[in-house]
């Protein structure tokens, strides 16, 4: 059975429950399977059809419709620039993808430019699983998503919510805090949400008390895509101390692999739990993390090289570091890659960089990840610039903005005289890291 | 003070259209959360999420405002 089999039985059993919110709008699981099947009929079977994602029933309606059709969703950044879209699409017009593709979702790989990931009906169907049985996912809950629905973060709430035919509650991002706590608020037997620990942090850091008056409601709430400071998973088992808080291992290629309830009395930092149902983890001789099972990814979009180097003998190659301990919980000790993760998004620092180099007066740039208080880890750039040019830094950041994702804009920019490179010309990354400025 | 806010908030956001109309349609959650912590550090006064509303993020004229009214309790 695909998911979308899974909306329609749901119709059969609970025509009249709700299946999603969306500010005033409702939709019942009848009526979310009737659109799909209207709307499936503007796609055609083995089509890619990528789209701007957005926070609302249409995208429901039309990710379950796209599915309907037996076409491949591919969900991009809602405020993704005209350029990047038309590239993509060209791209995917062009692409040859394998029987059984549900969607290909974008991320950014090990190297350079985003990826395209694709992912089949089995692999959703996995990560469903895995979420039922690891985090208890059920009928009577009611599932608050305030993430990017093309992350898959966020998406993949969508498939156990289905599955076992609960309640969605989209939110349009955190911005306001107060409609989070109306979400909280909605009638409903217990709640439960995703956030990127960013996040956790602003929640921690603005509403703690008023996230404590929810103590008996919130059932789960889980964490990932980024670390989670140890002092703010300690904080959260103070102010919702009857909750499960998992930290989750998972990502775009390999799905959703392993989850652990830090509110276990232990609070163990960089645990990341057992592997669930459907998927093993091994340690490589180099210490680095290796997935297996259903919820991997089938490859990257026309790209069989890069597709072959992270996956091999049905086994996805990481570049993080872990341990197993004697219970066979898996714990991260760190990354080998020079992706920054910020509050959750993979940024490639070589993307801002090329985007940076057209900005006039741009003579040389290195992009680096340093501390901030509220996603983690954010971006700064370091730019030399042209004799007699000076640092236009909003000028430059609307320049970026223009060709990138607003996420891979840094906030921070300094001028310096020259950009440090290694003996062979590459930028020397490590030498910045180091200084952390 | 409205100008040492400009300046505090042109330094960490420098996507954001300052004289917006309206600044809070501006803003993303990263955006909100920046500008309560930097003001709250700047002028060491506590504000929280209930002060994030539209009305008081409107503008630098009614950021300004915010702080003024912390400070005076």
């Amino acid at each position: 059975m695909r998911l979308v089999d899974y909306l329609h039985k749901n119709a059969g059993l609970y025509p009249e429950k709700t299946a999603a919110i969306c500010g005033e709008e409702t939709i019942t699981w009848k009526e979310l399977s009737e659109k799909v099947i209207d709307r499936a009929s503007s796609f055609r079977k083995g089509q890619v059809v990528p789209f701007r994602s957005s926070q609302s029933i249409d995208f429901l309606i039309t990710y379950f419709a796209i599915h309907q059709a037996g076409a491949v969703a591919a969900p991009l950044e809602k405020d993704i620039p005209e350029n990047r879209f038309r590239e993509i699409y060209d791209i995917l017009s062009s692409s040859q993808v394998p029987e059984g593709t549900a969607d290909i979702l974008y991320t950014t790989g090990t190297t350079g430019k985003s990826k395209g990931v694709i992912i089949s009906h089995r692999t959703i169907i996995a990560d469903a699983e895995n979420l039922i049985e690891g985090q208890g996912f059920s009928h009577d809950l009611l599932f608050i998503i305030s993430g990017p629905l093309n992350h898959i973060g966020s998406l993949s709430k969508i498939f156990p919510v289905t599955m076992q035919g609960a309640t969605l509650y989209i939110l349009e991002g955190m911005k306001d805090l107060d409609k989070f706590f109306e979400a909280l608020d909605y009638p409903a037997e217990k709640n439960a949400t995703f956030f990127v620990p960013a996040t956790i942090r602003m929640l921690l850091m603005f509403s703690g008390e008023r996230l404590s008056k929810y103590a008996d409601k919130i059932d789960f709430i889980e964490s990932g895509a980024a670390p989670l400071a140890h002092s703010d998973m300690l904080r959260l088992c103070e102010v919702l101390p009857k909750t499960r808080l998992y930290n989750t291992y998972a990502s775009t290629e390999t799905g959703i692999i392993a989850t652990y309830n830090f509110n276990d009395g232990e609070c163990i930092p960089g645990c990341l739990g057992k592997p669930m149902s459907h998927s093993r983890i091994i340690i490589t001789p180099e210490g680095k993390i290796s997935c297996q099972g259903d919820t991997l990814m089938s490859g990257y979009v026309n790209d069989p090289a890069l597709t072959a180097s992270i996956l091999k003998d049905d086994t996805i190659y990481t570049s993080d570091i872990g341990e197993l301990d004697e219970k066979g919980r898996l714990h991260l000790k760190g990354r080998e890659t020079d992706v920054i993760n910020v509050g959750g998004f993979k940024v490639s620092p070589s993307e801002v960089e090329d985007a940076a180099m057209s900005f006039p007066g741009v003579k040389d740039c290195i992009c680096i990840g340093i501390p901030h208080p509220i996603t983690g880890m954010g971006l700064k750039l370091i730019v030399a610039l042209e004799d007699g040019s000076f640092l236009d830094k909003q000028g430059l950041a609307r320049h970026l903005k223009g060709k990138l994702e607003t996420f891979k804009v840094p906030l921070l920019y300094q001028q310096a005289d020259s950009i440090k490179r290694t003996y062979n010309g590459k930028l020397d990354r490590k030498f910045y890291n180091s200084q952390n400025i | 003070m409205k100008e040492r806010i400009r300046e505090i908030l042109e330094d960490a956001l420098p996507l954001v259209d300052l004289d917006s109309d309206f600044l809070f349609k501006e803003l993303d959650s990263l955006g909100v959360a920046t500008i309560l912590l930097k003001l709250s550090e700047e002028y060491s006064i506590k504000l929280d999420a209930k002060d994030a509303t539209p009305k008081n993020l409107k503008s630098l004229d009614s950021l300004e405002a915010m702080v003024k009214s912390k400070l005076e309790k």
